[in-house]
């Protein structure tokens, strides 16, 4: 996986990254390169979308707060995504870190695409 | 860096999620009417019920056009769950009362989006809604003056069944309807 990953992120640009991860985003194949919890995957427009509404929607205050002793593992799967992933509590959190600072960068590049190339004079 | 996600959709994630809320609100105005229509039936109001039955079958064609319009513009449109219709009323006038709330608040919902849309320079939805601003007019109107009857006629005697005779009679047709 690893080899796969520096020759693949030859062609990628990093949209954001934290120590437990990093997203890259592929401007020729129109899709995101997710490296976390030991591999790599792959989101296009949609799918990346599907991933960020259920890792938002994991109630995390209510998974500390859950004194029973069930594994405080979630499963993390995306129709038409052939990959899912388990999480424990603070891969949720630093998944959700990740996805967090990635749709802020990917807004900013929306903002300095409007401000610089299609500004209409 | 592209900017894929402005290739892929022209409308942001919280004008998405106004027009997917909105979809929803439609889709239970339709519901509702049915339910309206149901009733009036029941209770012999039978111009009542058509008129009602129209109506659900124009909020259905509403949400359906705000669909499309998601899926046009490259969002993800959610068919809406609907739940919660009242299907009993207590009296003739409470149906007719419903219906102007219901109607009074989609037009603020639309309002709601037509700012939201405004906030961030979303032009194009805002254009796309002014076919919904128009027709909210007519709407409003047709239930306000629905409801006026009751108070033009009165229910005494064989009012109510006076008031089921124009209920499917009034039309938007005054000077301003075209504008």
């Amino acid at each position: 996986m690893t080899g796969v990953k520096t020759k693949a992120t030859d062609r990628f640009t990093e949209v954001f990254g934290t120590k437990a991860g990093t997203v890259y985003q592929s401007d020729r194949e129109g899709c995101w390169y997710i490296d976390f919890a030991g591999k790599l995957v792959k989101f296009d427009y949609r799918t990346l979308l599907l991933l960020k509404k259920s890792i938002y929607r994991v109630d995390i205050e209510q998974l500390l707060l859950d004194s029973s002793k069930s594994p405080e593992i979630e499963m993390v799967f995306i129709c038409a995504c052939n990959h899912c992933y388990f999480l424990n509590l603070l891969q949720i959190i630093a998944l959700k870190e990740l996805l967090e600072g990635t749709f802020a960068m990917l807004e900013l590049n929306q903002i300095l695409h409007d401000r610089l190339s299609r500004m209409v004079i | 860096m592209k900017d894929i996600m402005r290739i892929k959709c022209l409308l942001s994630a919280d004008i998405e999620m106004l027009l997917n809320q909105q979809i929803k609100k439609e889709a239970h105005s339709s519901a509702m009417y049915l339910a309206m229509a149901s009733w009036c039936n029941q209770n012999g109001f039978d111009y009542s019920s058509d008129y009602f039955f129209k109506q659900s079958g124009e909020e259905r064609e509403h949400q359906l056009k705000l669909f499309k319009y998601v899926l046009d513009m490259g969002g993800r449109a959610i068919s809406p769950d609907v739940n919660g219709i009242k299907q009993e009323y207590t009296t003739f006038r409470e149906v007719f009362e419903d219906a102007l709330d219901a109607e009074v608040a989609i037009t603020q919902s639309f309002k709601n989006i037509a700012a939201a849309c405004m906030k961030e320079q979303d032009f194009v939805t805002f254009e796309f809604l002014n076919w919904f601003m128009k027709e909210q007019r007519e709407e409003e109107y047709k239930a306000r003056r629905a409801l006026e009857l009751f108070e033009v006629i009165g229910e005494e005697g064989t009012g109510r069944w006076e008031i089921d005779k124009h209920v499917n009679k009034i039309k938007y047709d005054s000077e301003t309807a075209g504008a």
